[in-house]
Order: C-alpha cells, then sequence, then structure tokens
C-alpha cells in the first residue's frame, strides 16, 4: 500500500464486525474499501478458539440454531469476505487517528503510513477488564494472573494449562466458558468468585456450561487481593474468605478498544470508555462510525456481524 | 543502517543465570565458580539495584576485577523497579545531611548522565502546592529549607500563578512552591544502562545467587573472604559491598556487621492512562508531613500519569512489602485528588507498590570495614536511590580508596556511555528510523497498546544482559505495560521469546523460577 493512499471506507478490525463492514459495503457496490486487522489473520477475538475434539464450543450460530468453535464460525465469515474485492491489510496496526481528516497512521510491515478516507469505522473489539479498573482486586503481582484471552492462547494454541486449580474472577458468559474450557482440558473443578451478589451469566448460559463444569460460586466479594509469592495462590478477601489455586483468572466484563477514540479527540465517557454516539452507530465527528464490541457491553460474534452489516448501511447513506 | 544491539567495542564481562534448569540457554547458565576464574574479584557487589549497577558502572571505569550480584534474575528488580521515578532536587532535604550533598551533586549530574546512558530524562520541574491555610504557613519554610540545601531556585508561587500554569489544580490551592529541578526519569533503564556499560567494561554479573554467608579470611584480618551462595558456591573477594537495599540486615549478620535497623516503608501507587496525561504540566507534590512526602501526582516519562505512594511501614522479611491493597489505592485516588480536580474519573491502568528501605539510623548509612577488613555496608537509601546513585558511587570509591585501601588506575578502554548501537529503547523506535526498510519485524507489533514490535522484543533480548524474563522484557520495551496489561500480548510475547532463544515455551517465567507463565510440569503439545 503506497502511503497517502485514499479509500471510500476505511474499516479498523478484521473481527465479526469489521468483516459484518466490509460484506456490507460490498454487497451495495460502495469501494475501493481497506480493511486493516493487526493480527496476521482475519476472524478476530472468536479465531483463538480452535476446533478440537473434547473441547468445549462457546459460539452461538443464532442462524443456524447452534452452539460451534469460534474459529468455524470466524472462518466462514472470512471466506465471505474473500470473495469481495475488499483490500485487507494484516499485520497493520492503527496507532493514531486524526477524526477531522479521517487519517488513519498504521504501522505495518512496510514501515508506518497513512491513509485517508471519505468514512471509517471503528470495528476494534473489546478487552478484559484489568484487575486495577475493577478497583475491588488487589494484592501481589504475581505469575499466573491471566486473562480468557491466555487461556485460548495456552491451552488451543499450545496444549498448555495454564492453572490446574483455577480461581476464575468474573461470572458472565465469558467466564462460565473459561471455566469449562479449563475443566474440560483437565483442571480441577474451578472456584468462580465475582464482586456480585449472583453470576451475572444468565440461566440458560450457566445450564450449557453445565455439562463441563459447575464452578464453586462465593458473590459480594467486595475487596480482595491476589495470594502468591512469584506465582498465584489464590485469591483472599478483605474479611477473611480465602480461595486457593495456582492461577487466577480475569474473565469477562469486556472495556471497549475505544482508546484510538479517545486518544484521538472523539468523543468517550470516562472512565467507562463507552463511546458517546452521535445517533444510531454515528460517533461525535461526521464520517465516523462504529460496529461490535466496541460499542461496549456484551455481543455474540454473529451479532457482531450483523451490526457491522447495519453499519456499511449507515455508511452508505452517509455517503450519499 | 545500524544493527541494533550490537556492540563496539566488545563486551568484555562474563554475564551469567545460576538457575539450574532454568529458562536460559546453556551457554548463559552458571554451574560452578571456575566458570568465573580463579583471580578473587577486587571488589564484589551483592545487590544490582540502582545503587550497586550504579558503583558497578564507576568502578568499571578503573582496572579492577568487579562481580556484580543479584538473587533475582535481572538488575534493578528490586526497590529499584517500584517507585515514582523522579530525579530529585533535594529540596526538602535535612540541610547538611549525606542525603542533602548527595542529591544536589546529582541534580547536576544528571543531565549529562542520561545522555552518556542514552535514557530519557524529562526536566518539567515540580510544583508543591498547600491545600490548606496550615500547609500555606508552611511554605516560607519549605522554600528556606531549600535554599539551606542550595536549591536557589526554588521560590513561593500565589494561588494564581498556580493556576495559570496547572488549570486542573484543585480549587482547593492556596499557593506553593515551585521546584524546577525536579524531573522526571525511566527508573528500569537506569539500572540496566549502568549494568550494560559496567558489563562492557569487564565487570561479570552473576544473577540468581542467593548470597546466603559471607566466609570471613582467616586468620581474622586476612584480606580474602568468601561469598557463600544458597546453593553452596563459593566466590573469592577481596572487598564486599553490601548494596541489597532490604536484604542489607540479613547479609550483615552474615559478617557480623555493625547495628543498624531497617523495614519495609510500603508505597502503593496507581498508574493512569495516556490520555490523563495533559491534566497536568508539572510534577505535583503536596506539603509534606513529619512521616511521608504524601501522595503525589506526576506525568511520567512513559506518558501516563501515576499517582502515589503510600507510607506504611511493616516488618522486615513482609512479603506483603510490594502488595497493594484496595483500601491503599483508594487512599492514593483520595490523596491524588485533593490536588488535581477530577482525578477519580481518569481511566486507570495499573496498581503496583514499592517497599522503601527505611533505616532507623537514618538516610544513606555508610560502614567501612564493616565486621571485617574490606566490607563496606551501605543501606538506608530510603526514598531518594535512585536519583543519588550516580553520587553515591562517587561517595562510595572515595571512601574505598581512604578506608579500605583500594588503588584506582583508570582503564583507557573503558567506554562511560552506552553506544550509539545499544538496544535503541522504547522511546527511539526502530521505525522512526528506517530500520523498517530492512527488518519487516520491526513494522509488527505485538503489543497494541504500546505499539511495540516482534523485532524490538528479539533485540531486546539480544541486548547485552541478556533478559529471559517477562518482567526483564517489560522494563526494557514496555512490552505489557499498557492499558490491557498483556491480555493481548503475553501469549503471542512468549512464542517470539521462545523462538528466538529456543528456550521451551512452557518454560519461561514471569521473573525466574516458581514464576512460570503455565502450571510447571507440562510437556507442550504441538497444536
Ligand atoms: C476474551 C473474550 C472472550 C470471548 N469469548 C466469547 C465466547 O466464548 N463466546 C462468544 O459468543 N463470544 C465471546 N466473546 C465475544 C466475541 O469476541 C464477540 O462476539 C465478537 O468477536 C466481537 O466481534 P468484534 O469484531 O466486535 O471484535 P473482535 O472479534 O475482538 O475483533 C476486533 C478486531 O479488531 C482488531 N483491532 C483492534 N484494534 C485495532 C487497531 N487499532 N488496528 C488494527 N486492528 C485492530 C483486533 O485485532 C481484532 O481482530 C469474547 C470476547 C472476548 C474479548
Ligand atoms: C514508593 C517509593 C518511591 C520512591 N521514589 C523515588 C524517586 O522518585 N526518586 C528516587 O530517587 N528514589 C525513589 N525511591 C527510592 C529508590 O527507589 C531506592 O532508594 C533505590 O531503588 C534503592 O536502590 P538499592 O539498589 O539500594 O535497593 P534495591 O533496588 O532493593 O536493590 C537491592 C538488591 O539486592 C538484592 N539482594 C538482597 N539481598 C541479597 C542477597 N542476600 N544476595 C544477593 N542479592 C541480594 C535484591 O534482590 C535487590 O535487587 C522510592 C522508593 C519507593 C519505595
Amino acid at each position: 500500500m503506497s502511503c497517502g493512499q485514499h479509500f471510500k471506507v476505511a474499516i479498523i478490525g478484521g473481527g465479526p464486525a469489521g468483516i459484518g463492514v466490509a460484506v456490507g459495503l460490498a454487497k451495495r457496490g460502495i469501494g475501493p474499501v481497506v480493511l486493516i486487522e493487526r493480527r496476521a489473520e482475519v476472524g478476530g477475538t472468536p479465531m483463538g478458539y480452535r476446533k478440537k475434539p473434547g473441547g468445549v464450543p462457546t459460539f452461538v450460530e443464532w442462524t443456524r440454531g447452534r452452539v460451534v468453535f469460534g474459529e468455524e464460525l470466524a472462518g466462514r465469515m472470512a471466506k465471505r469476505l474473500a470473495k469481495t474485492d475488499t483490500t485487507i491489510r494484516l499485520s497493520a496496526q492503527v496507532t493514531q487517528i486524526d477524526p477531522a481528516e479521517k487519517r488513519l497512521t498504521l504501522l505495518w510491515p512496510e514501515g508506518v503510513c497513512d491513509v485517508t478516507a471519505d468514512a471509517v469505522v471503528l470495528a476494534a473489539g473489546a478487552r478484559e477488564q484489568t484487575p486495577a479498573e475493577k478497583g475491588w482486586l488487589a494484592g501481589a503481582r504475581t505469575a499466573r494472573v491471566g486473562f480468557t484471552r491466555h487461556i485460548t492462547g495456552w491451552l488451543d494454541g499450545h496444549g498448555l494449562l495454564p492453572a490446574r486449580k483455577p480461581v476464575v474472577v468474573g461470572s458472565d458468559l465469558i467466564a462460565y466458558s473459561a471455566a469449562a474450557k479449563l475443566r474440560a482440558a483437565g483442571s480441577d473443578k474451578p472456584v468462580m468468585i465475582d464482586r456480585r451478589r449472583s453470576p451475572s451469566a444468565g440461566l440458560f448460559e450457566r445450564l450449557f456450561f453445565r455439562r463441563w463444569t459447575r464452578p464453586d460460586w462465593s458473590g459480594d466479594v467486595t475487596a480482595a487481593g491476589i495470594k502468591g509469592d512469584r506465582s498465584a495462590a489464590g485469591v483472599q478477601s478483605s474479611d477473611g474468605q480465602d480461595w486457593h489455586g495456582d492461577g487466577v483468572m480475569i474473565c469477562g466484563e469486556l472495556v471497549p478498544n475505544t482508546e484510538l477514540a479517545l486518544l484521538g479527540g472523539l468523543a468517550v465517557e470516562l472512565p467507562s470508555r463507552q463511546l458517546q454516539l452521535a445517533r444510531g452507530q454515528a460517533l461525535s465527528e461526521p464520517g465516523w462510525f462504529a460496529a461490535g464490541n466496541v460499542l461496549g457491553g456484551f455481543h455474540g460474534a454473529q451479532w457482531c456481524y450483523f451490526n457491522g452489516r447495519q453499519a456499511a448501511r449507515r455508511v452508505a447513506n452517509f455517503l450519499e | 543502517m545500524t544493527q541494533f544491539g550490537t556492540w563496539q567495542p566488545k563486551i568484555r564481562g562474563k554475564l551469567f543465570y545460576n538457575w539450574p534448569q532454568g529458562a536460559c540457554e546453556e551457554a548463559l547458565r552458571f554451574t560452578s565458580a571456575g566458570q568465573l576464574g580463579v583471580e578473587p574479584y577486587d571488589v564484589a557487589i551483592v545487590g544490582a539495584g540502582v545503587v550497586g549497577c550504579g558503583l558497578a558502572y564507576r568502578l568499571s571505569q578503573y582496572d579492577l576485577r568487579v562481580l556484580l550480584i543479584d538473587r533475582l534474575h535481572d538488575v534493578g528488580e528490586g526497590t529499584s523497579k517500584a517507585n515514582s521515578a523522579l530525579i530529585h532536587s533535594g529540596y526538602d532535604a535535612k540541610p547538611g545531611s549525606l542525603e542533602s550533598k548527595l542529591l544536589h551533586e546529582a541534580e547536576a549530574d544528571w543531565p549529562g548522565l542520561a545522555a552518556r546512558l542514552k535514557i530519557p530524562l524529562d526536566p518539567i520541574g515540580g510544583i508543591m502546592m498547600a491545600v490548606t491555610d496550615e500547609q500555606e504557613r508552611q511554605l516560607e519554610a519549605a522554600e528556606k529549607n531549600a535554599h539551606a540545601n542550595r536549591a536557589t531556585d526554588v521560590r513561593i508561587l500565589s494561588a494564581t500563578e498556580i493556576r495559570e500554569r496547572e488549570p486542573n489544580a484543585s480549587p482547593d490551592v492556596r499557593g506553593g512552591l515551585l521546584v524546577p529541578g525536579e524531573s522526571l526519569v525511566d527508573p528500569f533503564m537506569a539500572s540496566i544502562a549502568y549494568a550494560e556499560i559496567a558489563l562492557a567494561n569487564g565487570v561479570d554479573i552473576l544473577l540468581g545467587a542467593d548470597i546466603a554467608g559471607v566466609e570471613l579470611g582467616q586468620p581474622p584480618g586476612a584480606p580474602l573472604h568468601h561469598l557463600v551462595t544458597a546453593d553452596g558456591h563459593r566466590l573469592p573477594v577481596r572487598r564486599i559491598v553490601n548494596a541489597a537495599g532490604l536484604g542489607s540486615r540479613r547479609l550483615a549478620d552474615g559478617y557480623g556487621g555493625g547495628a543498624f535497623d531497617i523495614n519495609p516503608r510500603r508505597g502503593q501507587f496507581l498508574l493512569f492512562d495516556k490520555s490523563a496525561r495533559p491534566l497536568v504540566q508539572h510534577i505535583l507534590l503536596p506539603v509534606p508531613t513529619a512521616h511521608t512526602k504524601g501522595v503525589l501526582v506526576a506525568p511520567t516519562i512513559f506518558g501516563n500519569l501515576l499517582a502515589g505512594p503510600t507510607a506504611e511501614d511493616l516488618p522486615l522479611e513482609d512479603p506483603a512489602a510490594t502488595h497493594t491493597t484496595v483500601e491503599g489505592i483508594r487512599r492514593v485516588v483520595e490523596g491524588g485528588s485533593r490536588l488535581v480536580d477530577g482525578l477519580a474519573r481518569q481511566p486507570v491502568i495499573a496498581t503496583y507498590a514499592g517497599a522503601r528501605c527505611a533505616c532507623s539510623q537514618g538516610s544513606y548509612v555508610i560502614r567501612h570495614n564493616d565486621g571485617a577488613p574490606g566490607i563496606v555496608t551501605v543501606t538506608g537509601a530510603r526514598s531518594t536511590g535512585l536519583t543519588a546513585s550516580i553520587s553515591l558511587a562517587r561517595h562510595l570509591i572515595d571512601g574505598m580508596q581512604k578506608e579500605l585501601g583500594l588503588e584506582l588506575s583508570p582503564d583507557s578502554a573503558a567506554l562511560d556511555c552506552r553506544p550509539d548501537s545499544a538496544w535503541p529503547g522504547w522511546w527511539r523506535r526502530p521505525f522512526e528510523n528506517g530500520a523498517t526498510d530492512a527488518r519487516a519485524d520491526h513494522g509488527c507489533a505485538v503489543c497494541f497498546c504500546e505499539v511495540i514490535s516482534g523485532g524490538e522484543i528479539r533485540d531486546a533480548l539480544d541486548s547485552p544482559l541478556k533478559p529471559r524474563t517477562m518482567d526483564a522484557l517489560k522494563r526494557r520495551t514496555r512490552v505489557l505495560s499498557g492499558r490491557c496489561q498483556g491480555f493481548d500480548c503475553q501469549v503471542p510475547l512468549a512464542e517470539i521469546v521462545s523462538g528466538h532463544t529456543g528456550i521451551g515455551i512452557a518454560q519461561l517465567t514471569k521473573n525466574g523460577p516458581g514464576s512460570e507463565l503455565v502450571v510447571p510440569g507440562q510437556a507442550e503439545v504441538t497444536a
């Protein structure tokens, strides 16, 4: 990609939402479109969930009424993307944006480069909340305090268990799926703790994961510390409750990846990091849109894909 | 194109990890004292914190056989890794004290020193802010004290003057003190750069070696001692400098060192995201109390905003000395909010705690021929050791000449700075130097928050101290230290380290044995 290239639309992020935008724009004949993804492959978060015998499928495919492995679902989306004329840039990270100029600066294997567009869609996804962001979890800084992303990275990527006696912090769908994945891979029954009184995952979701495990639940934890010297040995609450383990997994409670918007000067609420929407999926600066989990909250991969398709419609209206 | 990581002239010192079966290559592994040669060391420094590293750097300018030892698996991994990261002007020291003298000298040293170490230093200056009437009344005395410490540029500011400089200052601000001599620095790279130059000049470095005892020369007074590691290695040395920080008491007990009492004084910090950086323009300091300098709010050299520390005295050897607490962090937010409006709304990225070496006998206790001839104890570098590391090193070498009979002849081949070809560092990115043209991996980010490329990780792995733990890489490259705290990059980073060094991915650690990233004892199943 030569520097200074101009596109009709630039999409930041190649997960389900970004792919949905690209497919939607292609259906409308809008182009040229560039999709910029910082990983070496498209597909986003679900791609890390490899299909394995004995593994736990955690992605609902509503259109087919079943639960599948992330890479199956994202793989099908990627195939649809491959049929479009979208310019795809992999291992390319948008590092800075200029909202008024609709200019993106990116780092990719050929160096640093700027691209501009008539419209930009932010589809950067989300990450899991850190202990410091939670505010109620402090303590030691040790090894084996990880996130769900590390469970998939170690387990699906390398066949390695990040924890044998896991203490899962969090109680949403992601936390339950993390517990199930660990248990299915041979860990002890996970302990699950959260600040909430009762788990935030719905009854249906909890029942689904009961096939693999039913974590030992403790709610209402208002202040706690991670125990351990060099690696995590569990969590202890300030009122003396003690949960032993050999790894602490911080799961769920997604935080949207809105730092580009925040540092670039688009309207973002603090400290929640939520994008402020002008209306629909439109951001505070004309020509900027968002789709998928970057909008905040938790949404399944297929919802994000269709949300991307919807964003494509809004972009098309804007371009007219 | 500069090939980063190559040092010209060549590295003369030896580097070993005392890490049986650990996550380093065979060539780096320490198995017997013979690997260090038979000739006794002229000086062995126990403790590779910023104090020990600074001393090694200064000693490496002379023709001496020097050994630098630490029990941890990188330099600067003790108290030196968790502090406020400020170069202090010493304006608030006790006039006439050794601390006052060391800080005054060091303040003048730092601009040139940072240039030689090739580490970033930002002289943004500080403002001490009075937010109550009582505090305002203390300003005049504080100004006088500063002038007595030769910080003659310190002067009183009115509330209006402060608001002009700091639009987000608390509405309660009554007035304050401008302290131009305070600067931001990269605290990690200070120790690392000192140690790299020392190593290049021929200082040997042994990491992972816990010195459990000292065998004094026999008959008493004989000038050859042995340091004994916890796993039984005996290292012959003529002179010992105990720079072991919070470990200095236990070490001194091993050679019958004189009385001093130390304990960890915990300081908790809260780090805010880069979006919070524009909130302040200076290092904002509270009016200190008798016990503590209080919670300050300062930018970091990395472009974040920092609030802290607390001051909590804990017993020696308490593992909680570097733990954070929910209550402590709440106090930091409270303290910081007294100085800066809107601080509590800022997005946080991490908390951490450091343990000051608080000594009842005062700051900077130095004893020569302590317990036996040839032994120096230096302890109690409580709140200013990073700043004073350079002037303290000179002071220690002076003392060793006078009191220990150390003879110095300059080594004409010694470097006093890191060469341009040294690994560039997070502040001097390779893709800003055109290096991406030659190496695509310099343009391929692995840490997305701080935008660190895989190539930079490989460069850091090849740098002189051969960092082999995740934390060691973090301090050099800033990987794992952004807002996602390793969410995205932990596993890809481990893949790069394993691929580049050949160390099995399941062996990799956060900071040495016992801190494996995955449950130990597993074999990798290839996917
Ligand atoms: C840890 C985790 C676990 C989850 N587990 C489940 C589960 O088990 N089941 C389930 O149904 N849902 C799960 N989800 C939700 C699932 O991720 C979403 O449903 C879906 O993947 C969101 O799609 P997206 O495109 O919005 O974001 P993502 O899939 O996260 O894709 C965003 C993409 O943008 C890229 N990107 C971000 N910033 C930049 C930039 N600056 N430059 C270039 N590229 C960038 C990222 O690399 C990523 O590929 C999980 C989410 C997370 C975070
Ligand atoms: C909260 C806080 C804020 C601070 N802010 C600042 C600041 O802004 N500016 C400033 O200048 N200073 C500051 N300081 C002070 C500064 O961090 C310290 O003075 C300095 O790091 C002390 O360095 P050191 O080398 O003496 O100790 P350490 O860094 O603790 O080094 C001692 C080393 O000895 C090793 N060791 C111990 N026992 C043994 C043994 N038996 N065998 C082998 N190795 C051993 C340890 O592993 C350790 O690495 C602050 C400190 C704290 C805690």
